[in-house]
């Protein structure tokens, strides 16, 4: 069970002390979680935060994996 | 805005004999800077930068030229390319300061991304939140705005208005009076090969001081003992380049008899020959058997030029360790006769500022290559 107010505090303070590293994997938790709760938009917007941090820190991975829900939303191409 | 005297201008396209110089306003006046660079800048291919800075794929090094703030990328497919550097949604400058990118070029603003090669890749939200399309951003209309350029001697050259001949037109005369340096693999020698001087001139002067051997005997006697003023011959390529040569380099920057390596397979011109050309606008080039140097003249304003050095080696043997102290001597020689020359491109300088001086009078014998660049200049302005 994810703790959506613990993945809150801990995107905040990444972002507070600037570690791009750990923001990717955030984003991509919580996009995850409200897209298991149908909320299609929410989880796009946690999917491109998710997807830009990932391209900025070379995370190929969680890039590839946003992406890809983002276009099977029709968000992204 | 300042009212060019064509007179003045005809009389520097006059034959050298009774030709003058250009007028002080190309000097001192800020509005003639202003449409220098585009008449002499932006319409040809101009110097803006190193290769050498942006070495590794995902390399990022924006530059300032001429006050357009331009960003140079080392592309995952090995290219280097130079764009302007601001993003198409709000023109807002992309990277500040140099760095090296993981996998993408993000807009600080609005996280627009962009690939190595300036495509448009992502525009997060640009449809409303969490839609990251609209119809209306058509991606492939919206890359970065690549500025034409060209890879010399590892210099990087620009062509800001896209206009100019391909650079291979351009330079066509000096790839064939070089075409023994000109496709070699050039090495920096790091560091200690690299350094700056601020001058307190116009960047003409350090382009005519430069390209003219006349002066070599009074600024530069350390010079005289094995290079003497009739050891040099004189570079002329009209509308392109100018510059000096001589037959007898003999480099001894160790007493022990170390020395550089000599590129491969040269004529045995260049066993004692070296050319030292400036290359209209704004680089000065200097090429011998066992390695070579650009400098690129950054112009501030009309009166303060930012001159940068930069000198490569033969090979990567010539860059280690065990040859460091050489190259350390080697710039070292270099920058002492380039700051030998600085008091008299301020002198000029300041002397630009005498109200009655007619642009001067050229030597017939000496000035040729001075006059040539000021041919050059006065052409462009005359429009011809």
């Amino acid at each position: 069970m994810i703790d959506e107010q613990r993945l809150q505090r801990d995107m905040l303070q990444a972002h507070e002390q600037n570690d791009l590293a750990a923001l990717p994997p955030l984003y991509l938790a919580a996009a995850q979680l409200r897209e298991s709760q149908d909320d299609i938009d929410a989880a796009c917007f946690f999917y491109t935060h998710a997807y830009v941090y990932a391209l900025d820190c070379g995370d190929r991975e969680i890039a590839d994996i946003a992406r890809s829900r983002l276009k099977s939303h029709g968000r992204d191409k | 805005m300042t009212v060019l005297d064509q007179e003045m201008i005809a009389n520097v396209l006059r034959p050298i004999e009774v030709a003058n110089g250009l007028p002080n306003a190309f000097y001192t006046d800020p509005d003639v800077h202003e449409a220098e660079k585009r008449v002499l800048f932006a319409s040809t291919w101009a110097c803006a930068g190193f290769a050498k800075d942006v070495p590794n794929k995902g390399d990022a090094n924006p530059v300032s030229f001429l006050g357009q703030p331009l960003l140079v990328v080392h592309g995952e497919d090995g290219m280097v390319r130079v764009f302007q550097n601001v993003c198409r949604h709000r023109g807002m400058i992309l990277v500040e300061e140099k760095t090296t990118l993981r996998s993408t070029i993000r807009c600080p603003y609005h996280s627009w991304c962009y690939n190595f090669d300036g495509s448009l890749r992502t525009t997060p939200h640009v449809g409303g939140p969490g839609k990251n399309l609209h119809d209306c951003i058509k991606r492939e209309e919206l890359g970065l705005i690549e500025v034409r350029s060209h890879i010399f001697m590892d210099t990087i050259f620009v062509n800001l208005d896209g206009k100019a001949p391909a650079f291979e037109v351009h330079a066509a005369k000096l790839l064939e009076q070089w075409q023994e340096f000109a496709d070699r693999p050039l090495y920096h020698g790091g560091p200690e090969s690299s350094f700056t001087l601020e001058v307190d001139c116009n960047w003409k002067l350090a382009v005519e001081n430069y390209c003219e051997s006349y002066h070599l005997p009074w600024i530069h006697p350390g010079l005289n003992s094995y290079s003497r003023l009739e050891d040099h011959y004189h570079i002329m390529q009209p509308g392109n380049y100018s510059g000096q040569g001589t037959v007898v380099y003999n480099p001894k920057l160790d007493d022990s008899g170390r020395a550089f390596a000599d590129f491969d397979g040269l004529s045995d011109k260049w066993d004692t020959g070296a050319e030292y050309v400036s290359f209209y606008p704004n680089v000065l080039f200097g090429v011998h058997r066992d390695h070579v140097f650009a400098i690129m003249l950054d112009p501030q304003d009309n009166g303060k030029t930012i001159e940068r050095i930069e000198i490569y080696y033969t090979s990567p043997d010539m860059c280690g360790d065990d040859m460091v102290d050489l190259r350390e001597k080697n710039a070292a020689m270099w920058k002492g006769v380039f700051e030998e020359d600085i008091f008299v491109v301020e002198g000029m300088q300041r002397g630009r500022s005498a109200s009655l001086y007619d642009g001067g009078k050229f030597s017939p014998v000496m000035d040729p290559p001075t006059h040539q660049f000021h041919e050059w200049v006065a052409t462009r302005f005359a429009g011809k």
